[in-house]
């Protein structure tokens, strides 16, 4: 039902300018953080952008979610994805390259209900939107992180596990980094999180790379995919306190 | 035989549809053996509907008093399962265990406020702990069957491994599984064993506090060694046989097996999530919601292994 109403939506941007479609999510907040996020530039919403999530959150501090613009693939200058109900809209910009898929896994905190949406810019100028909704008890992002009452994180900050996953089509590389990612609204506790990733390759050259926010869960596990699982990759990271971490993939 | 009781009963359930639904849990006892009666919870995840009434919950009449194995999810749930036990017995109310922390077996409490409730040490602590968020929640889930529920801690903590009580010796067993401090209760006597939250039968079970679904299975296994006539499971029909062990031990080994396979392969959550379930769990209710919170449970810990 809603998937035809989203194809109804789509055949009416291809006629109609795109200021003409409405929100499918049917979000307050569309229009203040459209402009925010992607300025005025020409949009459309595309369900060929996807934004997987549960359709409810267990755990409002990690909530799983794949932002999937494969569809695009080749097309894309960048991907910014937020959640319009939370306290920090902005979860992540992420810039890719041609030797890594346009899809990223990882979990991210959410206050109380929303829409999450990934707006993807084609080479084009164009924007295309998708997203899905999630529902949600509340309280990720002002609940304390764990770090807060163990200090375990002090003494391993920054460490990072990875693997290479062998996939049908080129490897798999996942990544846990131990982080408190604090956001900052909870008392006394400064925001401290992982503002930039990138992956690099053999010869420290930047591929792809990845601006975060704090709603990006504590201890990110990150996962995304490589077309030819043969090169060496490492992954950098640099947070908001200047510390800096690399490691080989 | 038809008693006059329910012979009322019924023709009250005929004019029924006519009036409206009557603002109650309608708790119907089911008398499983001898002295012995259990009231099911349905089959469903907590909802407005069914004010929280997911559980079962039982009593054992023996000469000397009444035991009582948890309380439901609310007061007003707590209150009617005392009129049902005063509908049953004149006898009192001798004790009230609650058999782990989770809302729909103790938040009843306060209905029995004026007798002896008691619970594991742990399970004491983890009420004490996490009880208030866990009303907080069921308010928000159930809403107003939950009027003026509040947490009542467990007055003592059990520290014997044995109770008899008239000619009835019930057998007190601490288990882990579920939550880590989970009371079954046996009676002897009527070879009736209280399992708790051990075991779910045709419901899914729940995983947001279990130390792990190794710990679970073995346990399963220990209570194959109890000569048991009647299992009651925490959530779902009472039986005469095994069947539910059988299907709690193939249902926590799937669980196990498609989480270990997840993360060697490197799947992320979201891919996990949309897993089929596997057919052989067709009869079983909810599995697909709980899968998804058990994702959220325990996927992280699977992964760390496969790193």
């Amino acid at each position: 039902m809603k998937r035809k109403l989203s194809a109804l939506v789509l055949s009416a941007v291809i006629s109609f300018p795109a200021y003409a479609v409405t929100d499918p999510l049917e979000s307050p907040l569309w229009d203040y953080l459209r402009e925010k996020f992607i300025g005025n530039d020409k949009y459309v919403f595309d369900d060929r952008i996807k934004v997987e999530l549960p359709s409810f959150a267990e755990d409002p501090t990690q909530v799983p979610m794949t932002i999937d613009a494969s569809a695009l693939s080749g097309d894309i200058e960048r991907i910014v994805s937020w959640a319009d109900l939370n306290p920090i809209q902005h979860i992540l910009t992420y810039y890719p390259h041609p030797e890594i898929v346009p899809r990223v896994s990882l979990r991210i905190k959410v206050q109380q209900s929303t829409a999450v949406r990934a707006a993807v810019l084609t080479k084009d100028g164009v924007w295309h939107v998708g997203g899905s909704y999630l529902e949600a008890a509340g309280g990720g992002c002002s609940t304390p992180s764990m770090a807060n009452a163990d200090p375990y994180w002090e003494s391993h900050l920054g460490e990072m596990k990875s693997r290479l996953f062998p996939r049908e089509e080129g490897g798999r590389y996942k990544f846990k980094v131990i982080h408190p990612m604090d956001t900052g609204l909870v008392d006394a506790i400064p925001e401290f999180y992982i503002e930039k990733i990138a992956v690099r390759d053999a010869e420290g050259e930047q591929l792809a790379h990845m601006e975060l926010s704090p709603p990006v869960s504590e201890n990110p596990v990150i996962s995304f995919d490589v077309r030819d699982a043969t090169k060496k990759h490492s992954v950098w990271l640099r947070d908001n306190g200047g510390n800096e971490f690399e490691q080989e993939l | 035989m038809i008693s006059k009781k329910t012979l009322v009963a019924s023709l009250l359930f005929i004019a029924g549809p006519v009036l409206a639904a009557p603002f109650s849990y309608d708790l119907k006892p089911q008398k499983i053996t001898d002295n012995t009666w259990v009231l099911q919870g349905k089959l469903e995840d907590f909802s407005n509907k069914n004010g929280g009434n997911i559980v079962n919950t039982g009593f054992v009449v023996t000469e000397e008093g009444v035991v009582v194995i948890d309380t439901g999810p609310s007061l007003k749930y707590g209150k009617e399962m005392r009129k049902v036990i005063e509908s049953v017995t004149d006898k009192p109310i001798k004790y009230v265990f609650n058999t782990h922390h989770h809302p729909d077996h103790f938040l009843g409490n306060q209905a029995f406020k004026d007798l002896e409730i008691l619970s594991l040490p742990k399970t004491q602590q983890q009420i004490k702990s996490d009880g208030n968020d866990f009303a907080e929640n069921m308010y928000s889930l159930v809403g107003d069957w939950m009027r003026s529920t509040e947490v009542f801690l467990p007055t003592k903590t059990l520290d014997i491994d044995h109770l008899d009580l008239g000619s009835h010796r019930f057998k007190f067993s601490a288990f882990t599984g579920h939550t880590g401090s989970d009371l079954v209760i046996y009676d002897e006597k009527t070879g009736v064993l209280f399992a708790s939250d051990i075991v779910f039968y045709q419901r899914a079970l729940t995983t947001p506090h279990t130390p792990g679904l190794g710990v679970w299975i073995d346990e399963i296994n220990q209570l194959k060694n109890y000569k048991y006539k009647y299992l009651v499971p925490g959530h779902g029909p009472v039986t005469m046989d095994d069947r539910p062990l059988e299907q709690m031990t193939s249902y926590l080994k799937w669980l196990d097996k498609t989480l270990t396979e997840s993360a060697k392969a490197g799947l992320s959550m979201t891919e996990v999530i949309k897993l089929p379930i596997s057919a052989e769990f067709d009869s079983i209710k909810l599995t697909k919601l709980e899968f998804i919170k058990t994702v959220a449970h325990l996927y992280p810990k699977y992964e760390d292994l496969y790193f």
